[in-house]
């Protein structure tokens, strides 16, 4: 690898790249996250890394980090070949990362976080030098002309500060490299501005930033070069002066022809499921759904594409019972059962498949007799009000077992001895066997291999046949064109429209997961929400 | 916003109000009875008592507080003040009631203690036992391994007298009037209290030790990811709550001179009462000393009544008001939190 370097690559600070990763693989048991990656970052530039969810782009970063070792391949830290064991080598080497759960103890100071293992001592080493800790903290914070102020505790001060305190503690330690992932994930719209100000300061200063993005605006506002991953691979680096969201999109989202539609649209029944002007917050309080409004007929599949994170976990768990929604209504058949706890609405007949199958759907330590029955205790076919019928729960989940090819077929093995596509088809049977009026499947084949997602896939399809109003949100965009009758982009808490998923491109789709619109689109039905004139209310919504 | 100092301040009024109420409703009877005379027992002799009494208590609630703030919860403090009161009485009988042997005995107390926080730490923190579960452990095995240990050395489960600490008087200081003879001619365990404490603040609050500490009880992963090793922390967490039920449980026993295995032996629920102090303190070793001088204060006031004024007061009334207490202040006052990650295993990626 080294005879490919030009003598002035190896040159310490003398390579043009501070970052170069050399036909990068990274293989999993079962996957191929990374394949043959060539990655480089110039020095004294921001390099936006996009692409799907599940594109390799995280896996690529944690590889330079050193919290992966690559399968093959090389990293080069300033022309130099690298090889880190551990975060603290990297670090060592210069490159830092912000992660998007933030590295902070939460009740202790900003300064006391910023030197957490390299403190400044007194005393022989024995006693922080608080005072040295704070005017270093402050030192450093002036230079990038961050409003910060050393003292404060970091759980009093805001998110997006607090993403400034983990810049400077890589900064502290002597990182010449900041790798971000996903930093706007957290942050508002303004703290998005002055988080991309932060970026010009640190190129001004020399300084190097790679960030993990999925949206395209935010690259190409940014970065200097933009590099697209799209299933391990890298697609191609461009520059962001001479490229168009369009352009970025067809990279991102890829050619690929959709497969065909397996089953013929069924016979659409009576209004099943509507949800009204729907507003939800998330665990932080943000508004995470901002007033979603649709309607799901019997004998449809009513799909929700969207990057992970737009609101689509909210939506499908106020649906179900999970989270109590801050406005709006939803209705089940003409009921309203906004406000019925999860139990009543298993009663009411709404199936859930859990994006999560091993905190949602099943109890791994249970065997498949108990978890077949989970959920459904209260319901007149397994219980009579005090007892359990054993006997009938019985014979229900072995026939989920045979019906549904669960391996291996044994009603007492564990939940946590079955693979993942075993763990989701026993939930899925079991959720398609009590006979539902609505089935919600968020990201009902996530983490399932092959064989099982066709299966999942026409049982979703059957289910429609039978008259069962569907609800499938999931990030995997091919799945919701697919399957769904209809299908809405969310995007930011809301629908960005509602379109045919047979009518749109997959580069039109990419813009609306995006948040955009591609020129001379004409929209569908969702004409509901969210024009571009209405972005600047909706960001005084956001707490 | 809310100055969180202010916050704070009011929270602790809160706090002190509801246990001078409690105070009031367990004495006033005893007052009564006692009229104008119940300031003469507040005398130099009654604070010398109470401090002795502070002494478990209050090195069990500072221990405890180093190996929780470092993430490891340690229930077993009374189990350690056990094995350390029976560990340092075993000894002075086997070496004689000799001056030096009174500091062997206290030094073997110490590491008797330590070597079984050292145990309760292994098992918490590399092979990752349920803290609860181990600690109550430790107790139960101290509760009868002591009496046992006193029948197969003595025959009986408690042990003869078998001799205590002289009172030493500092020169000069004893002359300060009332505050000399007060604290200045205590046993050496009451000394050693009285630095400990502000030396278990400085070591929490000042020094780089005490930052990791709190950082590995919180957020390990964090700590981790800044190159400090969780696991070292930790053990030097637990080790420290070793050392500390040691001092408290070797100067409880040789302020008393003997041991008792029965009940719930000499100890008593001291290290119980431990906890339940840095729980009202929030975690601050000053703190909890100063609700183990509350809790002993009532305890050796209750023990003077009946000396001085033959007024009984029910000593497993004044015994419940710490629990009474820790209820109210954690139920009702919530200002005392807990390390974010106490109790939980920690498992480096490395």
């Amino acid at each position: 690898m080294s005879g490919q370097d030009g003598p002035s690559m190896r040159d310490s600070g003398g390579s043009k790249y501070a970052v170069r990763m050399d036909g990068i693989t990274k293989r999993f048991p079962g996957v191929v996250a990374n394949d043959d990656v060539d990655f480089a970052v110039e020095r004294g530039t921001v390099h936006a890394l996009v692409g799907e969810n599940g594109a390799g782009k995280t896996t690529l970063m944690n590889v330079l980090y050193g919290l992966y070792e690559p399968t093959e391949g090389t990293v080069y830290v300033d022309g130099r070949p690298r090889e880190f064991d551990s975060p603290r080598d990297a670090i060592d080497a210069g490159v830092g990362m912000i992660h998007q759960h933030f590295m902070l103890v939460d009740p202790m100071t900003v300064a006391e976080n910023l030197v957490l293992g390299v403190e400044p001592t007194k005393w022989f080493g024995l006693v922080t030098d608080e005072a040295q800790a704070v005017a270093d903290t402050r030192e450093l914070a002036e230079r990038y002309g961050f409003d910060i102020d050393p003292t404060e505790r970091v759980q009093e001060i805001s998110v997006g500060e607090q993403q400034r305190v983990e810049i400077l503690k890589a900064l502290y330690r002597g990182a010449e490299v900041l790798v971000l992932d996903e930093p706007t994930a957290v942050l508002t719209p303004q703290e998005v501005e002055s988080l991309f100000a932060v970026f010009e300061e640190l190129v001004a200063e020399g300084k190097t930033i790679v960030f993990i993005t999925h949206k395209l605006g935010e690259a190409l506002t940014a970065a200097d070069d933009i590099s697209v991953l799209r299933d391990g691979r890298l697609v191609g680096t461009v520059r962001a002066g001479e490229t168009t969201r369009e352009e970025l999109a067809t990279m991102m989202v890829g050619r690929e022809v959709l497969l065909e539609v397996t089953s013929e649209p069924a016979d659409r029944g009576p209004e099943t499921l509507a949800v009204d002007d729907l507003v939800v917050t998330d665990d932080r309080g943000v508004r995470a759904v901002d007033g979603v409004s649709f309607a799901v007929q019997a004998g449809e599949v009513f799909g929700v594409a969207g990057v992970d994170g737009n609101g689509q976990s909210e939506l499908v768990e106020a649906v179900t019972g999970l989270r109590q929604p801050e406005s709006g209504a939803v209705t089940l058949a003409g009921e309203e059962i906004t406000h019925d706890s999860r139990r009543e609405r298993i009663e009411a007949g709404v199936s859930y498949i859990a994006e999560d199958r091993q905190h949602r759907s099943l109890v791994l330590e249970y065997d498949l007799l108990r978890n077949g029955l989970l959920g459904g205790q209260t319901l007149p076919e397994f219980s009579d009000g005090r007892l359990i019928d054993w006997g009938r729960t019985r014979s229900f989940v072995e026939r989920v077992i045979e019906e549904y090819d669960v391996r291996p077929p044994d009603a007492s093995a564990s939940a946590r001895s079955l693979s993942g596509g075993n763990q989701q088809k026993m939930v899925v049977g079991r959720e398609f066997e009590r006979d539902p009026v609505l089935m919600v499947a968020s990201h009902p084949t996530r983490g399932v291999d092959i064989g099982s997602i066709e299966f999942v896939h026409n049982r979703l399809l059957d289910l429609r046949t039978e008259g069962v109003a569907v609800l499938l949100v999931s990030s995997k965009l091919e799945e919701v064109q697919r399957l769904a009758d209809r299908m809405a982009v969310m995007y930011d808490g809301r629908f960005v429209d509602v379109v045919d998923p047979d009518a749109v491109t997959e580069e039109e789709v990419g813009l609306l997961m995006a948040g955009e619109y591609p020129d001379d689109y004409e929209r569908g039905e969702g004409e509901k929400r969210a024009t571009t004139e209405d972005r600047p209310t909706d960001t005084a919504n956001i707490d | 916003m809310d100055n969180p100092a202010r916050i704070d301040r009011r929270a602790g009024l809160a706090g002190g109000a509801v246990i001078a109420v409690l105070f009031l409703v367990i004495l006033v009877p005893g007052v009564r009875q006692l009229g104008v005379g119940v300031l003469s027992v507040l005398d130099a002799s009654y604070v010398r008592s109470a401090l002795r009494l502070t002494v478990p208590i209050a090195f069990a609630g500072m221990g405890g507080i180093f190996a929780e703030k470092s993430g490891v919860i340690n229930i077993g403090l009374e189990g350690l003040l056990i094995v350390a009161a029976f560990s340092a009485i075993a000894v002075l009988w086997w070496l004689g009631g000799t001056t030096g042997a009174l500091a062997l005995a206290f030094l073997a107390a110490v590491l008797a203690s330590t070597a079984i926080a050292l145990l309760f730490a292994v098992v918490c923190i590399d092979f990752k036992a349920d803290q609860i579960i181990a600690g109550l452990a430790v107790w139960l095995i101290a509760l009868g391994f002591a009496p046992f240990g006193s029948i197969i050395i003595w025959e009986t489960v408690n042990s003869p007298s078998v001799g205590t600490f002289d009172p030493l008087a500092l020169p000069v200081l004893v002359e300060i009037p009332f505050l000399g003879p007060a604290l200045f001619r205590s046993t050496p365990p009451v000394y050693l209290l009285l630095l400990a404490v502000p030396f278990s603040w400085y070591l929490l609050n000042r020094t780089t030790f005490g930052k990791h500490l709190q950082a590995s009880g919180e957020d390990p992963k964090t700590l981790d990811t800044a190159g400090i090793s969780v696991r070292k922390v930790r053990y030097a967490g637990v080790l420290i709550s070793g050392v500390y039920c040691g001092l408290g449980g070797a100067g409880l026993a040789l302020n008393a001179g003997q041991f008792i295995g029965g009940g719930e032996t000499i100890t008593a629920g001291r290290g119980w009462i431990g906890i339940t102090t840095y729980l009202l303190a929030n975690y601050n070793p000053v703190g909890a000393f100063g609700a183990s001088v509350f809790f002993a204060g009532l305890d050796a006031l209750q023990l003077q009544l009946q000396r001085v004024g033959g007024v009984e007061i029910s000593s497993t009334l004044v015994g419940i008001l710490p629990y009474v207490a820790v209820l109210v202040i954690l139920g009702f006052v919530g200002k005392t939190r807990m390390p974010g990650a106490a109790g939980e295993h920690y498992e480096s990626e490395d």
